[in-house]
Parts: structure tokens; sequence; C-alpha cells
């Protein structure tokens, strides 16, 4: 399992809908708006790069430091962002596919309102599990 | 494309990669240069840059070329080494402290706009002491030894006419041994072009001995020399138009240009000076140079065979050095010699020819593990290739490989990673590669935090003129560098970059982006004094409910901080601490209808409506008299708006919610009213007017009255409280207008710890406009907060007392209401009405001080007690006496009594009219809405079951089944009591017997018997009504068999009453049975039970069973009477016996009944399809009937056959027979008995049941009751009847 992970769900109009820090070092109180900002930044990136792939995960796409930022675009384009430090390309796609899936059941929920934010703790602690089964 | 020439790069690199021109001098030339204010080298600088130079140059190739631009650097001897990197950084952090200066107005301004920035040009959106800053970064690397284009190619030797002995001083300058270390380390040729200039000052002298001193020095020196005549201009200033040391102003100059003695001439003379410098010394020197030394490097490295060897030989060479910057190399060496053919050439614009020199040297380096040599001579390519508009891919390539190469080598050449960053970054954005640009950008920062700021900010502009802007990267990269200009006590300039970040991040929903911006803006403001400014950031980071507690109280701890510095009080519209729940704001008021309590106010305005439905006048008739009064106090316009009363409390509900995980201190909290007189009419609107003004303006602000003067018109209440971390509190609020006019509720304000003022004002308007239109408003809040005050008038307030939480069933209590009217005005005619009259009954004043229970008990006399209540009081109000007038202190008393009627929780109601003894004012009428909550469980079970004495006519059996359902309590029953004055009651069994125990313990069940006997005459119509009056009836003590406690009237007030109530009840439970009787149950709890004596008040429980049917199925009843033992001598052919059969119809209608008698040859009567009922069998007598199979299987006529072939004689002829008629029919009048003889005839002794008769009855129903009841006809097997006849002897 990665030491720093943390993972968003951004909606089509670059809005975090869920997040999570799944890492498993010790939270920092700074580190939090350290991965926004970063996972913020490489949105623009994504914007470059999701037109020029018909594959939905785009792989590691911007870094800062020594963190990754791997990003997997739905066709409804919500951005599944994740920011890492370690190089786990196949869990971190397994995970992706995962939490796609995850996500279409929550999109089937009637009372779920698309764009809006997963407040559901089943999918927190799905993510959750998902994060310690692949990255 | 663009001439790489023209691009910034192009200029930076004519800048700073030209030939470098040492200057010596002695002091007294510095002299003649300082009365312009100037040293000697920028006098001399401006005429250094030649645009269009066009010289012809040919250097390696056979082809010349015209050179266009060219231009020169001079420097001092002394400037020629190494700048001191302390120095450096000193001089760079006072360039980025000044440029802060300029900027401090504009932190104060509004924020950017991101469009704005966008759409704005490069040089528009850059700060333009990035240049400056970058060009010093470069310069900090100059005179490194590795890089030749920064050795001085010639020098320039000048000496003052004033000097003594000019000639010696020429020599003496050049032999002083402070001459810079590259020429005298070895690491360039010493032997340089050497230019002797004598520089004569107008002013001090005639010319001829200027040029005296320049014959000699020609004869000396030879033909590289000049004379240059300064301070032409004699009478002191001269006003050029074209100042041309302005452009280099910036730089170093001091920032006023002084007296200026130099003249156009002059201006002339310098520039032909430089030009003859450039074009006939400089130039061919280098041409020449560059000639000789392609033509040793071609002999030496040149060709096949050079290659071969030069490889052979580096490889032995290998192991000799390894020293971090590689091995030395002097000027005469091979390489050394290549390094300066190629920057040479480069510096003459013969790119090809300092490429392949380049080239060639840079595997020379590679392979000497020369790594910064190799790097500079990397960077060189780059810029080489760019320069020729060469492959791109190529120049980017070299300029990575030297970046890399740099830092690899560091951090000795960090510097030179630095500027060949720079370059690199110009030359990606030269060709409008931004993004790339940034990405180096970011690769330049190093550790040093002001440096890598400056970058950092530099890559954000990057970003943002990239093509499709990258605002995301601008934002983020804009508060790195923030927080690194922080880091280095830049704050304001942090605060520039926070400051364009938020246009970016403006109203974004990434919460902790959002929080960090605005949270260390806020903080740097604050550093910076701007306190006002720091509060309004901060503020806006206040309700972090996804932030962790440490950090909620430090951005809580802070903002406070940041008020107090404020020092005064500030004032917040929408602060977010607390949360205001604005849906649950809940406005409760009083105009006609006033409440007891808060929850008679809560309970739905339905309800009340329906129970004041018959009490209020008639709204047209009450409404002439209404309207005409208000019409005249009351604008037009407010007509619609709500109503309520000078010196009563209006009351605002409202829910506060701390979002926080730490807990919050709240004080004065509450309302903001505005209350306008209307003394008379056109100030009001006026006033109105006004007001409506100011709040379209101040949406935001509040408005501070004058204290004093609010204080007379109207009072606020104050509520401090404390919110725990997430919890929500709803607080009442009041406002009492104290004089007549229009009160407006704006909103809400409170104190966050004391000196924080938030205030939130509702915002009704809108959403009143809508619903105005629709529909009557739905919610209390939505209607307008607008309120008419009208004059004060008298007001009731009531309560009863005691009146109980929880009862059990059947609880009796008496209480008392008490109205009080504290107004001097009396208020008269009063009404009352309760929605639940089961449970609460209006007794009669005279039992106000009446003993209870004992107001109760059975007196001696007749008459005993407080005779029923004549009106039907259970649905209609009650109303007052006439006389009742409350006024002043005295409070009005009258007694209630309170009956639990049914368990659950009731809600009761009682709603109570009064009018106004004061005609003249506003309202007539007011209501006083009480509301009660109340709890009612279970205590005894009660149910009877009757059935008729099979034996006796008009007498019945009645089970009583008790069962205490409680949990805890301990019954006594007292008395049980039938109602109906034809009604008896009577014990089978003595008490003892039944009650063991003498109380009924919890959960204990009990059942037992009584008699009850119709006696007398029918029950006409007549009693009914009459029983209204005065229950009558038989009372059965149940208690121990000694107790003298007396027997409670039932007949009394309260008994009655309620009775009476239980009956209309029941009533439609037992629809259409007309012989019925009431038993009332009265029990007492136990005394000696575990709460003590005396705590709880003496009640009673009475249970009241009405409609106890004691008809059977069918209205006829019958028996039959006669004779059971005979002695008969049977010698005489046979006996007969009269019996005689009494009828009686129970039902209120004629009934005809036809009696059929069988013998055993028409059994078959009985086979036809309506099953004969039993008449012992009723369907309410479960458990009370003899235990033969018809009462389970009465329908299946199978059975039925066996049992009546049964009950025909065993043998085959009939032992008796009836004799007489065998079918009568008689008329039966309604509750009337009629007699029927019948005789039997018997023939032999024995014991015979004369049960085989039929009696079939059928109603006369009229039209009307045809539907009524569905049983109107029937037919009844006949009872069993024993008789015994023996043989007489």
């Amino acid at each position: 399992m990665a030491t720093t992970a943390c993972f968003v769900i951004v909606s089509r109009n670059d809005i975090p809908i869920y997040e999570a820090e799944v890492g498993s070092a010790a939270k920092r109180e700074d580190a939090a708006q350290l991965h926004q900002f970063i996972l913020h930044a490489a949105l623009d990136i994504v914007q470059d790069l999701a037109w020029t792939t018909s594959a939905m995960y785009l792989k590691a796409i911007d870094r800062f430091n020594d963190l990754v930022v791997s990003v997997y675009v739905t066709a409804g384009h919500t951005r599944l962002m994740l920011l890492h430090d370690s190089r786990n390309d196949d869990g971190i796609k397994s995970f992706f596919q995962e939490v796609h899936e995850l996500y279409i059941k929550t999109l089937l929920n009637p009372l779920y309102l698309p764009g809006s934010r997963i407040t559901s703790s089943h999918f927190d602690t799905k993510v959750r599990a998902l994060a310690r089964k692949y990255l | 494309m663009v001439d790489p020439a023209n691009t910034s790069l192009g200029r930076m690199l004519l800048d700073e990669i030209s030939p470098v021109v040492m200057v010596l001098r002695t002091p007294l030339v510095e002299e003649a240069c300082l009365k312009n204010g100037l040293t000697f080298i920028q006098m001399l600088r401006p005429f250094c840059v030649f645009n269009n130079i066009d010289v012809p140059v040919r250097t390696a190739s056979d082809q010349p070329y015209r050179l266009q631009k060219f231009g020169l650097r001079l420097f001092y001897e002394s400037d020629i080494r190494q700048p001191n990197l302390e120095v450096a950084k000193e001089r760079l952090k006072q360039v980025i402290t000044q440029a802060a200066e300029k900027d401090v107005s504009e932190l104060c301004s509004d924020l950017p706009q991101i469009n704005n920035a966008v759409s704005r040009a490069e040089n528009e959106v850059l700060p333009s002491w990035f240049q400056f800053f970058n060009k010093e970064l470069v310069h900090t690397v100059s005179f490194s030894d590795h890089e030749a284009f920064d050795h001085p190619v010639a020098c320039l030797v000048v000496v003052s006419s004033k000097d003594d002995q000019p000639i010696n001083r020429f020599v003496d300058l050049f032999n002083t041994n402070k001459l810079p270390s590259l020429l005298t380390s070895g690491a360039m040729d010493p032997k340089i072009l050497k230019h002797y200039l004598l520089v004569h000052d107008n002013q001090d002298g005639p010319l001829e001995k200027a040029t005296k001193i320049l014959t000699e020095m020609r004869s000396t020196f030879g033909s590289d020399c000049q004379l240059l005549c300064i301070n032409s201009s004699q009478d002191g200033v001269v006003e050029h138009q074209d100042y041309p040391w302005v452009l280099y102003k910036s730089d170093d100059l001091p920032s006023q240009p002084r007296r200026c003695f130099l003249n156009v001439d002059d201006f002339n003379e310098i520039k032909d000076l430089m030009q003859d410098l450039s074009t006939k010394h400089v130039i061919p020197y280098m041409e020449q140079k560059i000639r000789v030394l392609n033509q040793q490097v071609s002999a030496t490295r040149k060709g096949f065979r050079n290659q071969i060897k030069n490889l052979w030989w580096r490889k032995g060479k290998e192991d000799v050095v390894d020293s971090p910057s590689g091995p030395t190399y002097t000027f005469n060496s091979n390489e050394s010699q290549i390094r300066v053919l190629g920057d040479y050439a480069f510096m003459l614009r013969d790119y090809e020819l300092a490429l392949s020199n380049y080239r060639l040297i840079s595997t020379d380096y590679k392979l000497d593990k020369a790594w910064k040599r190799y790097a500079g001579v990397q960077e060189m390519m780059g810029l080489a290739y760019f320069m020729s508009d060469q492959s791109r891919k190529e120049a980017e390539y070299c300029m990575e490989n030297a970046f890399n190469t740099y830092l690899k080598v560091a951090p000795s050449s960090q510097q030179n990673a630095t500027r060949c960053g720079l370059w690199w970054i110009e030359m990606l954005k030269a060709r409008y590669q931004y993004k790339e640009a940034a990405t180096v950008y970011f690769r330049v920062c190093t550790e040093e935090p002001l440096h890598s700021a400056v970058m950092l900010e530099q890559a954000s502009y990057c970003y943002l003129l990239s093509k499709p802007p990258m605002l995301h990267k601008y934002g983020f990269h804009l508060v790195l560098s923030g927080d690194r200009y922080k880091k280095c006590d830049q704050i304001k300039h942090a605060i520039r970059t926070y400051r364009s970040a938020m246009s970016v991040y403006k109203g974004t929903t990434w919460s902790h982006i959002k929080d960090h911006v605005h949270f260390h803006i806020g903080q740097w403001y604050a550093l910076l004094g701007l306190y006002d400014l720091a509060a309004n950031h901060v503020l806006e980071v206040l309700a972090c409910s996804h932030q962790s507690k440490t950090m909620q109280e430090l951005f809580l701890r802070d903002f406070l901080q940041i008020v107090q510095k404020t020092g005064k009080t500030f004032e917040v519209s929408k602060l977010q601490l607390p949360e205001i729940n604005i849906s649950s704001l809940r406005v409760i008021f009083e105009d006609h209808r006033t409440y007891a309590s808060s929850a008679a106010a809560s309970v739905k305005e339905k309800i009340w409506v329906s129970l004041e439905e018959e009490m209020i006048p008639n709204l047209s008739t009450a409404r002439t008299n209404w309207l005409e009064l208000q019409s005249k106090l009351i604008p037009k316009k407010y007509k619609e708006s709500n109503v309520c009363v000078a010196g009563e409390a209006v009351k605002v509900d409202i829910e506060f919610k701390n979002p926080l995980q730490i807990p919050l201190l709240l004080s004065s909290v509450s309302l903001i009213c505005e209350l306008s007189e209307n003394s008379d009419e056109m100030q009001s609107d006026a006033n109105s007017l006004l007001s409506g003004l100011q709040n379209d303006g101040e949406s935001t602000k509040l408005n501070h009255r004058d204290v004093n003067f609010e204080n007379s018109l109207l009072s606020v209440s104050d509520v401090g409280f404390s919110l725990r971390g997430g919890e929500t509190t709803v607080v009442q609020l009041t406002v009492t207008p104290r004089v007549e006019g229009i009160l407006q509720i704006v909103g809400v304000k409170w104190k966050l710890s004391g000196f924080v003022v938030g205030f939130h004002k509702f915002e009704t308007n809108p959403v009143k406009m809508i619903r105005k239109r629709v529909q009557k408003a739905k919610h209390p809040h939505s209607d307008n907060l607008k309120f008419v005050v009208v004059k004060s008038v008298p007001k009731l307030e009531g309560v009863i007392h005691p009146l109980p939480k929880r009862a059990y069933v059947g609880d009796l209590r008496n209480l008392v209401l008490e109205l009080r009217n504290k107004s001097e005005f009396a208020v008269k005619n009063l009404k009352m009405k309760i929605s639940h009259p089961r449970f609460l009954n209006i007794g009669k004043r005279e039992s106000l001080n009446a003993e209870f229970p004992a107001c109760l008990e059975k007196t001696n006399s007749d008459h005993s007690g407080v005779p029923a209540n004549p009106t039907d009081a259970s649905h209609s109000m009650f109303l007052f006496p006439e006389d009742t007038i409350i006024q002043g202190e005295t409070p009005l008393l009258w007694p209630l009594w309170f009956r639990a009627a049914v368990p659950g929780n009731i809600s009761l109601c009682i709603t109570i009219y009064y009018e106004m003894g004061d005609i003249s004012s506003t309202m007539r009428y007011r209501t006083l809405r009480m509301h009660y909550n109340l709890q009612v469980l279970p205590s005894l079970d009660v149910s009877f079951q009757i059935s008729p004495c099979p034996s006796r006519l008009q007498e019945f059996l009645v089970r009583m089944d008790v069962v205490n359902k409680t949990s805890s309590e301990s019954f006594q029953v007292h008395q049980l009591s039938s109602v109906g004055h034809q009604w008896e009651i009577s014990l089978l069994q003595p008490v003892d017997a039944i009650f063991p125990s003498q109380s009924l313990m919890a959960h204990q069940a009990l059942s037992c018997f009584f008699m009850l006997k119709n006696h007398g005459k029918p029950s006409t119509s007549e009693d009914e009504i009459s029983s209204h009056f005065r229950l009558q009836g038989t009372d059965v003590r149940l208690g121990t068999q000694g107790s003298s406690e007396p027997l409670f009237d039932i007949a009394s007030s309260p008994l009655a009453d309620f009775h009476h109530c239980e009956r209309l009840h029941q009533e439609i439970l037992h629809k259409g049975d007309t012989s019925t009787v009431d038993f009332i149950l009265i029990s007492r709890p136990l005394k000696n039970d575990n709460n003590p004596v005396g705590s709880d008040p003496p009640h009673l429980f009475s249970h009241h069973a009405c409609h106890c049917s004691t008809a059977s199925t069918s209205s006829i009843s019958w028996l039959v009477d006669g004779p059971r033992t005979i002695y008969h001598d049977f010698s005489a052919p046979f006996c007969e016996i009269n019996l005689s059969m009494t009828l009686f119809n129970s039902s209120d209608v004629v009934a005809s009944v036809h009696i059929n008698t069988l013998d055993s040859s028409t059994s078959d009567n009985l086979n036809d399809a309506t099953p004969v009922q039993p008449a012992t069998s009723s369907d309410n007598q479960e458990g009370w009937h003899d235990l033969s199979l018809v009462t389970d299987i009465k329908v299946t006529s199978d059975v039925l056959k066996v049992r009546t072939s049964k009950s025909t004689p065993v043998e085959s002829v009939s032992p008796f027979i009836w004799s007489g008629s065998s079918s009568t029919r008689v008329q039966l009048e309604p509750m009337s008995r009629t007699e029927i003889p019948l005789q039997v005839s018997v023939f032999s002794p024995g014991t015979y049941d004369l049960s085989n008769y039929v009696l079939h009855w059928n109603l006369l129903l009229s039209n009307d009751q045809g539907n009524r009841d569905s049983r109107s006809s029937g037919k009844c097997q006949g009872y069993p009847y024993y008789l015994t006849v023996l043989q007489s002897d």
C-alpha cells in the first residue's frame, strides 16, 4: 500500500464530489490542502489529454516532486484522480476500474443527483477497501 | 517564424554574448566624467550597441558576409572577475524588495478578475522587474574561466590629458598587477588587443596640449591611439532632447540627470570613437584570430587521422585528472583554443563555424569528464542552433543536456544551471511553448526560497499565457510562489501572488484550497496591519466543518485576534458562525388570537379555527365594525399585514446551528427591528419610504439608530448561550413594541465571543411577492414580517392547575381554571370551548370550594350534590355567566372536572373567547387558546356481559370482568352503579367472596356476577329525557363489608356529565340496541400505596360502560310457567296440564308472534332451511350459556337435525301431545307482555321435556324503520321445560 495516496472524484464541473485520503502514512495537517492543490492543478493536464485518447485510463499524467497524479476519465467526463507515490500501474488501473463500477452503481441510485457529493458511507468503505487491495 | 535575433532571447544574447572590452583608466579620467554624473563606462555605454553597423566580415570561409548588429561590453578591470555570490544575493533581494514597495497600493484594491488576466498581453501581465531580476541572475555567473565569450577581447587604456607624464601612465596602467585573474592565471591569452585613448576635458584648457600628447603617443604606441574631447559645453547645463542614458537609468545611475556638460559635438565624438573601435580594431582583430585559430584547429583536429589520434590520446589521459571541475585547460591548450574559436565565431554571428567547433570540443570535454565545460559548450550549442534557426529539437536537447549536466556537478554550478535554464526558457517562449517553459521554470527553482519564489511566479504566468490558458496550474504555482515569498518575509509579494491566485480559486468548491488561500492571505494582511481586509478573508474560512478540530480552533482564534486588532466592533452580514436555519424561522404573534403557552402556539391553526368556529362573531357582522375602526387607524397599504398589540411581545423562534466541533459562545442575540410611529398618516408614509430606501442601500450593513430612541419605541430580548460542537438550538427571541405604528422585523444579530457582531437579515420580499399571488402563505415566517401595531388592549392569561401530565384511565379530578387580566380594562362575554369534552367538563361555580371527593358522596337527602348540568354541554360552548367580568388584579377562578376517558396521548385544546369592555379599542374580541398535552395510561379494563336469566323474565345476569392493566398501581373497587331508575342491580354473592383481598393488584383480573332486574314500568321516551336531568340508579357497594364509606352519587354533576359524554360517544358503537343498561364502576387507588398519602390529591376513578345490551338477539322473550310436578291417576284416560306462556316484546314496534306446538309426527317441520336458533344462545354471550353444541355450530343444519331428532321422544309414539290449539298467533304491542294459555296432555307417568314448540315472531315494521334492523323476524326453539308426572295412588 502506498504511503501517500489521495483519491478524488471530480465531477464534470470541476467540483470534487468525493474525497478520501487512502494513504497509510500518518495524516498531516497541511497535506490535505497540498494534495488538493496538486490534484486541482492536474485538471488542466487532464483537459488536454482526455481528448487525445479513447482510453479511459490516462496513466500518470502529472507529477509534483515525488507525487504522481493518475487519472481515469469516465464517459461522462467525471474524473477519478489518484495522487500517489507508488508506481503500481496495474494496481491503479484495477483500482480505477472497480471504483468506476462503484460510481456507476451510485449513479443508478434514483435518489442520487448526478454531480452532487457522494455521501454514501457504503461507497466510502468500498473505496477504502479497494485502495487497500490494489494500492 | 520571427528572426531569432529579434526575439527576446536574441536581444538578450546580443547583450550578454558580445566582445568584452576591458577599460583601464586613471582617476583623473573618471573625475572628468563625473562632472556629468556619469562614470566613464556609463558615458560610453549608450554608444556601444550598434543596430546597423554594416561591417563586412570574413571568418573561416572565403565568402564574406555583412554584420548588422553588434555590441561591445565595457568593464573596468576590477569588475572582470567572478561576482561574489553573497553580494549578488543581497542585490537580488533588494531588487525584489524595491519591487514590492511599488505595489502597496494595489494590495488593497479589488481582487483581479481572471478574464482580464487572460486577455491581457504578455508584457502587461508580467511585472517589469522580472526581466531585470533574470538579468541579475544571469550576471551572477559572468567571467567564468570556462566561457571564452566573457574573456576580454580588447583593452581600452584611458589617460586624461591632465595626467602627469601621460605616456608613462599608459604603460603603468597595463602593467599593474591589478589585472583580472583571468589574464594572469592563464585561462586566457594575456596578449590582447590594446587601444590607447587620451581624454581631454575642454573645460580644463585648450586642445593644444592634448594634441601634443597624442602625437607623442602615436610615436610611442603606434597608430592605435585616439583623442576624446568631452565637456565641450562651456556654460554648463545643456538640455538634451534624447538623453541617451535614460535607457540605462534603471541599472545603477543616480536617478536625477545632473548637470551635463556634454554637447552634441561630444556625443558625436564618442559615437565615432566607439564605431571606430569596433569596426577598425575589435572586429578585424577577432576575424584574424578566428582565421589563425581555425587553421590551427584544422591542422591538429580536423581530418580522420587527427581524430583517431585525439581519441587515442584522450583514452590514455583518462586516469590522470578527476577533479570535480574537470581538468584545467590553459589558454594555449587545444581545447581552449577551440572554445575561443567557437565563441568568437558566435560573437561574429558565424553560427555554422561556432557549431562545428562546439561539437568538436564537446566530445573532448565529455571524454575528459570536464562536465562544467561540457555543459557550457552544450549550452552554447543550443544557443547556436537557436540563433541559426536550425533544428529546434537539437537546440532543446542541447539546452536540457547542459542544464542537467550543470545540475549534476552541483552545487558549484547551480548559478550556471539557472542561467542555462533562463535561456532555455526564453528559447521556448520564443516558440510559444509556454507550457514547457513553465516546467523549466519549475526546475530552475533552487533551495533558496526567494529565488524559487520568483521562478515559480514566472512559471505561473507561463501557464496563464499558454494557449489555452492553464488556469489551475496558474493558481497552484502562484500559491507555491506565495508560500516561498512568505518564507523570506516578502509579505507584499506573497499577498500579491495570492491575490492573483484568488481569481482562480474564487468560489471554488475544493474546500481545503479555499481555506488555505483565504486563511493565509488573511494572516498576511494582518501582518501588514490591514486588519479589515484580513478579517474579510479569514471570515471566509470560518465555517469549515470539514477541517479538523485544531484547524477550526486556529481559524477562529486568528479571526478573533484580527478582529480585536481592528479595534472596532466588527460587523458581518451573514456570519457563518453559527448557521441560521432560515426555513425553521417561526414567528408567533398575537392579534385577536392569544396563546396561553408556546405549546398552544404550535398547534395547527386549523384546529383552533374549527374549535372557534361558532364562538367568534360571524365574519360579516363583525367585520363591519372592526374594519371600520381599523381603516381609520391603519393605512390601507398595511391592511394585509399582520396585526400585533402594543406592549405584547412578538416571538420569533430561530434555529442556530454550530457547524464546528468547537464550542461557540454567543451573546446579545437579539432581533433587529424597525418601528415607525404613525402619529399621522403622511408621516408614516414618509417614514416607511425612508426605511425602504435604506433597505435597498444597506443590505449588508447594520444601521445604528439612536439606541435610546429605539428603546422608547420597542424593547427586544437579549439572549446569550453557548453552542457545543455540532449542536443545534432553537432560540426564542422577542420584540415588544411600545407604541402604535408599523413594526418590521428586519433580521437577527448576535455577538460571537463577545466582540464580533454578526447579523442576518431576513429576505422575505421576493418570497412574499410570489406567495401572495398564489395563496395565503403557508408558513408563519413567509408571512410578511411587517406588523401593524395597534393600541394595547386587554389580554387574558389563563392557566389550568393542577392539570396532570399523566393520568390513568378513569381518573377523575377537580381542576381550577384561572383567568387573569392584567390590564385595567375589563373583558366580558366570556365563552369557552373544549376540544375534548370527554376529558374536561366545566363545573359549577358553586363547586369551586367544594371538597373533593366528598362533594360527590351521597348524602341522606335525596337530591344531594350538585345537580347535573341541564344543558347539553358536551359539544356546544360554555357561556360564562353574563355578569362575569375580569379586570385588574382579581383573577377569575372556575372549577373544571377532569376525567381521563381513553388511554393514549391526548392533546387538549381549550379556547376562551372574550370581548373588550372598551368599545373604542381596535379589537372587539380576542380569544385565548390553551393547550395541554396529556398522557393517559390504561388502568382498569371493565367489561360487562349481560344475558337474560332463563328462569325469570326481565331479569338478567351480569358478569363484570375487571382487569388491572397497570404495571404498579393497585385499585380498590368501590362501587358499581347501574344507571336508570328502571334498573336495579344487586349482588349475587357477598362481597367478601368476590374480593378476598379487597383490592386489585397490578395485572390482576377479576370476574363477578350481579343480578340485574328491570323492575316496574316499561320506560317511555319521556323517561329517557328525564333521565338526563337526573340520573337515577341503584348502587352496589363493593368495598369491604363493614365499611361505612358513603357511596358516590352518580347523579351528581361531574359523574353525570361525564356519563352523558360517554353515552354519546359509545352510542356510536352500540347503535340500534334499544334495551340497554349503563354501568358506572367507581374505584379509588389503594390508600396504602407506595407513594405517600397526601402527595397525590384524592381522586377517584370512574369507568363508564354504556349501552350494555340486555336484549338477546330476538326481541321477543317468553317464559313458560306452570306446575312442575303433578300427581295423576292414570286410570283416567289422560292428564291435562295447563301451562301459561308469557310473551314479552322488548322491541319498540308491534310484533306478531306465532307459536307452533309440535308433536313428533310434525318433526320434519324443523328441517326447513332456516336454522332454528335456541333462545338461550345470543351473539354476545360467550362463556355464559349452556354448553350445548348449538352455539358453536348453529349454522350447520345437520347437527341441528341430530339434536332435534334427539329432542323428540325416543318412543315412536309421543308420550304427550299438545292439546289446545296447535298454532296460536298474537299481536304484541311494543314493550308489552301478554299471556297465552297452553295445554299438554300426558298419557303415562314420566318426565317430559316440553320444548318441542317453535316461536315464529315477526316485527311489523313501518316503512321508515324497515332498514334499521336486520332482524325483523325469527324463529325460536322452545326452552327445555321439564314436567314430571307421577302416578297418584
